[in-house]
């Protein structure tokens, strides 16, 4: 009798294993659907502007151009990127602006005139808010973001 | 170029993932383990070694990816695992003196595995040395049809195999991939031809591009099922091969004129061989010959039958009334002790196997040749499950392929690790 109830509850157990994996593949299904769809969206999502500017005596111009803010935002003269420049000073792939885990990034791409920040050198990626000039070759980006 | 903060909380969630399923299906094992010593009465013996030998491997296994290849799949692994050691347990019930050997075979497996998806020229070298890849792998073929033995030793069982001093292997299995991966380093080649926008249709009709390899095939697979009366084997290379060539150059009249040649040369097939002809008659009506030549597929219906919902619990059901139970009738013993619950946890792991590997080819989808090469290998999975599952049941003619990672053949489980090494390496691959 003692070795039929092991038997039975083993067989429970067993079957619950067998249940609770299916569930654990539905779930893991389910996450990596849900992050397909938000990696989807945020692609597509706008976070704020890059106000175009220019530097003349020490004070900003705002040019009138705006462009629009991705998650990942690529800067230079090649017409793959997101934002292209007409610039003698730019690289074909010069900067990126990125959000990475809620906080902006500027990130220069090896260009050959470099990237600034409120007029200081890039050197390795830096965190940037609101406000901030970014500089590409002659020309000057404000950072503006959606509240 | 994306910052390491990034991938480094993305990882470690894949590798969490991992774990958690790899700790499940470790639970599992174990119980069916402790069910299978209590129902044999006799709760020390030694198959406890197999389930160390799980454990080192999928720790093992999972350590080493960490570290050598952490972008991978977080699914592929653990599913290849779970499957693989229910499939050494089962083959322990049903056919105890296998059992050593099909550990041994896992190991080796496993370690296969982890070479092919870990070594970073596999994928490169499979493209550059197709001819010689193919031509070796014809070679064995070849090779079996003059040298080839049955280790079953009957007279005229079909000669399959090759003795290779330690044991029996299939070149058949090593040819499934190598011809996988030709056909798609070769459409991966003229896939610019294949989806030029605005050619003329009715001419790429007659291409050689694509009638050139469809012939090929075909008389590849006529081959297989003239000399070798390897059915299974012959039908699975053709339906591969059709939906590969339909995924690459995206034409519906490739599957259409496919199916309709799988009709004629079943036909045609039914009229020459017994042994089809047996299967198929047997397919369709087995209950005359129960006790006779259908003996097998009857037997293997009454097992789905007795297990029901919740199966008769490992070890307690009759499986072995079913005759060679342990290679190709694994799932009709699977359905009998673990019932329908057990049958459906079959089907969504190897299907979530498939998926996984589609996934990775829609990811990679700029890549054509690792696209048509993951799209490849789960067609492989998915269709070699699906012969032998129909056939079990009786939904299909019983064609003699095993079921992947569950069945007993140490060719057949080296092979299917390797190609879940190859879906590895190909998730790892940057986009």
């Amino acid at each position: 009798m003692g070795t039929d109830v092991i038997l039975f509850v083993l067989r429970l157990t067993a079957g619950v294993l067998l249940m609770v994996w299916l569930g654990a593949l539905f779930v893991v299904m389910w996450r990596d659907y849900r992050s397909a769809v938000q990696e989807a969206q945020a692609s597509r999502r706008t976070y704020g502007q890059l106000i175009g500017l220019r530097e003349i005596d020490g004070s900003y111009l705002r040019t009138g151009q705006i462009y629009p803010l991705l998650s990942l935002t690529s800067i230079g003269r090649a017409p793959t990127n997101t934002i292209t420049v007409d610039d003698n000073f730019a690289s074909n792939e010069h900067a990126f602006v990125a959000l990475r885990n809620g906080q902006w990034w500027l990130e220069d791409r090896r260009s050959r005139n470099g990237t600034t920040l409120n007029g200081m050198m890039v050197k390795q990626p830096i965190v940037i808010t609101d406000g901030d000039v970014i500089g590409i070759g002659q020309l000057r980006f404000q950072l503006e973001l959606d509240r | 170029m994306i910052s390491a903060v990034h991938f480094d909380t993305e990882a470690s969630s894949r590798t969490m993932t991992e774990r958690v399923l790899l700790l499940l299906a470790g639970m599992f094992i174990l119980v069916s383990l402790v069910a299978l010593s209590v129902a044999r009465g006799e709760p020390f013996s030694d198959n406890w070694s197999a389930f160390f030998v799980w454990i080192v491997c999928a720790v093992g296994g999972s350590l080493i990816m960490q570290r050598w290849l952490p972008r991978h799949d977080p699914l592929l692994f653990p599913l290849t695992m779970f499957l693989s050691g229910w499939g050494v347990i089962m083959i322990d019930r049903l056919a105890p003196v296998f059992a050593d050997r099909q550990m041994l075979w896992l190991v080796v497996s496993v370690v296969s595995l982890l070479a092919v998806a870990i070594f970073p020229y596999g994928l490169r070298w499979l493209r550059t040395y197709r001819y010689l890849l193919l031509v070796g792998g014809l070679a064995l073929l070849v090779s079996t049809i003059v040298f080839g033995s049955n280790p079953s030793g009957q007279i005229g069982a079909p000669r399959l195999w090759l003795n290779i001093g330690i044991g029996f292997f299939q070149p058949s299995e090593a040819l499934k991939i190598i011809l996988v991966a030709f056909l798609a380093s070769y459409l991966a080649e003229q896939y610019p031809a294949l989806r030029a926008v605005g050619t003329d249709h009715a001419r790429m009709w007659l291409s050689p591009r694509i009638y050139g390899p469809v012939l090929l095939m075909w008389g590849l697979c006529v081959v297989v099922l003239v000399w070798q009366r390897d059915l299974g084997t012959a039908i699975l290379f053709f339906i591969v091969f059709i939906t590969l060539l339909y995924i690459a150059s995206g034409y519906t009249w490739i599957l259409i004129t496919g199916a309709a040649l799988v009709a004629l040369a079943g036909i045609i097939a039914y009229n020459q061989f017994s042994v089809v002809q047996l299967r198929v008659d047997i397919w369709f009506n087995p209950w005359p010959e129960a006790d006779g030549r259908a003996f097998q597929i009857v037997q293997s219906l009454l097992a789905f039958a007795a297990g029901g919902v919740f199966g008769q619990g490992i070890g307690q059901g009759s499986p072995g009334y079913i005759p060679v139970v342990h290679s190709d009738f694994m799932f009709a013993a699977v359905a009998e002790e673990f019932g329908q619950l057990g049958s459906v946890v079959v089907i969504a792991s190897i299907a979530m196997i498939v998926v996984r590997g589609l996934h990775t080819a829609i990811r990679q989808q700029r890549r054509a040749f690792n696209a048509l090469l993951a799209v490849g290998l789960s067609m492989l999975i998915a269709t070699q499950s699906l012969l032998i599952m129909g056939g079990v049941l009786k939904l299909m003619p019983l064609t003699g392929v095993t079921l992947p990672f569950l069945s007993y053949g140490g060719s057949s489980l080296l092979m299917s690790f390797v190609m879940i090494g190859l879906l590895l390496r190909l998730s790892a691959e940057e986009l």
